[in-house]
């Protein structure tokens, strides 16, 4: 009888409590059906035997699924996941160096290399965890809480699959597809310049170099005075990732894929201008060691920020709304 | 290559398991009488797949339970509902359809020589 109460201690011990009792009394009920009037040892063995492992039972009762991510979002998620994991990397050594450069300056070198790899090894461990973690977080939610789309394989457009479909996809001249690389390219560039705003006093401005490796020596930005604009970034970065997130659901340029484009140019050419228009963003050592190595005057060195920052600004700008209408009308 | 036929002919037999089952609960049957009712018919269910199989037909509707208490171990009944009578109807049908396209699809096979 013990053997019995145990099986059935197994399997219901697995199972959500509102069915436990029920399920209890139906394999006992079971299992003494199945043994003969008087039984031995053995044969409660053997019908044990019959009725198998406690867990794959347990299993058969349980209907929600014991997986975290299933095939309908397996591939959205793996995806995101090669495309995300080296953005993570490439801003972890960024984040690395502005360590670097304000860290150290007394010690040898290989008490810096050792250091410094050994901090890389951590930080680009933390980070891979990170946002492993958040990317599957988000999906495990997904996966549990959207019953709708009939258990169906999701497509990139988040939608049940039609023949229609197929319309978008195929056939796409090859100079109006927005290829993976593009799409990657976009997150790299959001990940990079997001990191040298939120490092800027560690990372830009001049730098002497020396045994002892790189030094920064005069910082670029008043990072006060820069971090002001906090929300106007966040703002341009909302705007870029959306912008990538169409992009890599739209997969070719179309007019409203331009449009976007335009508009997103446009809101970050103007929060450029902002904020290099500020008084004092510059250091003054920085401006200093400028006017010093061109024999120029600090404000013609301004002007010069000033004005070339917007030139180059507003012709790359152009160019790249130009070319974006340029591609949604071949075909 | 006997795992692999083992494992194939689980997967054929799992959606017919389905409608075996249907097809003996038009009187109340309990777990263990199910089970040598099919084995009668040379039906070999494994009988961690039934239970779970007979409480998800419940869920869906397409039978329902009761408890006999009168006798001395408690069983649970599990029946046809009208619902699930309709449906098996149909399935059966469909069944049918099935096996006959297939068998004339594998004779067809085995006339042309391969086997």
């Amino acid at each position: 009888m013990d053997l019995i109460k145990i099986y059935i201690q197994e399997v219901t011990r697995r199972l959500p409590e509102k069915n436990r009792e029920d399920i209890a009394l139906e394999l006992s009920s079971t299992i003494g059906d199945m043994l003969p009037d008087e039984y031995s040892d053995e044969d409660v063995n053997s019908v044990l035997e019959k009725l198998g492992s406690p867990v794959a039972l347990a299993y058969g009762y349980r209907d929600k699924p014991m997986y975290l991510i299933g095939p309908r979002y397996f591939d959205v998620y793996v995806s995101l996941l090669k495309m995300i994991f080296p953005i993570a990397l490439i801003v972890s050594f960024i984040s690395i160096f502005a360590e670097y450069t304000t860290g150290y300056s007394e010690e040898s070198l290989i008490k810096v290399m050792v250091s410094l790899l050994s901090k890389g090894i951590l930080t680009i461990f933390e980070v891979g965890i990170q946002f492993l973690f958040w990317i599957t977080l988000v999906f495990v939610i997904l996966e549990r809480t959207d019953k709708g789309n009939n258990g169906q394989p999701l497509t990139a457009t988040f939608k049940k699959w039609k023949p229609e479909d197929l319309k978008d996809i195929p056939y796409i001249p090859k100079k109006k597809t927005i290829s993976r690389i593009e799409i990657f390219g976009s997150l790299l560039w959001i990940g990079i310049w997001a990191t040298l705003y939120f490092y800027a006093e560690r990372l830009l401005g001049v730098y002497t170099g020396s045994l002892e490796g790189l030094k920064l020596v005069a910082p670029m930005f008043n990072q006060e005075i820069l971090l002001r604009y906090w929300p106007l970034i966040i703002i341009v970065i909302g705007l870029e990732l959306t912008f990538v997130l169409y992009k890599l659901i739209k997969g070719q340029w179309t007019k409203r894929v331009a449009i976007f484009n335009t508009v997103q140019e446009l809101v970050g050419a103007v929060a450029f201008i902002i904020i290099i228009v500020t008084p004092n963003l510059l250091t003054l050592e920085f401006i200093d060691y400028m006017t010093e190595l061109f024999s120029i005057t600090s404000t013609q060195f301004m002007s010069l920020i000033i004005g070339g920052g917007i030139f180059i600004l507003l012709i790359s700008s152009a160019m790249s709304i130009f070319d974006g209408f340029r591609k949604a009308k071949i075909g | 290559m006997s795992q692999l036929l083992n494992s194939l002919t689980t997967e054929l037999r799992r959606g017919t398991l389905t409608l075996a089952v249907l097809s003996q609960l038009r009187t109340p049957q309990y777990g263990y009488s199910l089970v040598q009712l099919l084995e009668g018919s040379g039906i070999i269910i494994d009988q961690s797949t039934l239970y779970p199989l007979l409480r998800r037909l419940e869920k869906q509707e397409l039978v329902t339970s009761s408890w006999d208490t009168s006798e001395s171990r408690p069983r649970k009944y599990y029946v046809l509902s009208a619902y699930g009578a309709e449906i098996f109807l149909k399935l059966k049908e469909e069944w049918m359809k099935n096996a006959k396209e297939l068998y004339s699809l594998l004779e067809g096979g085995e006339k042309d020589g391969f086997n």
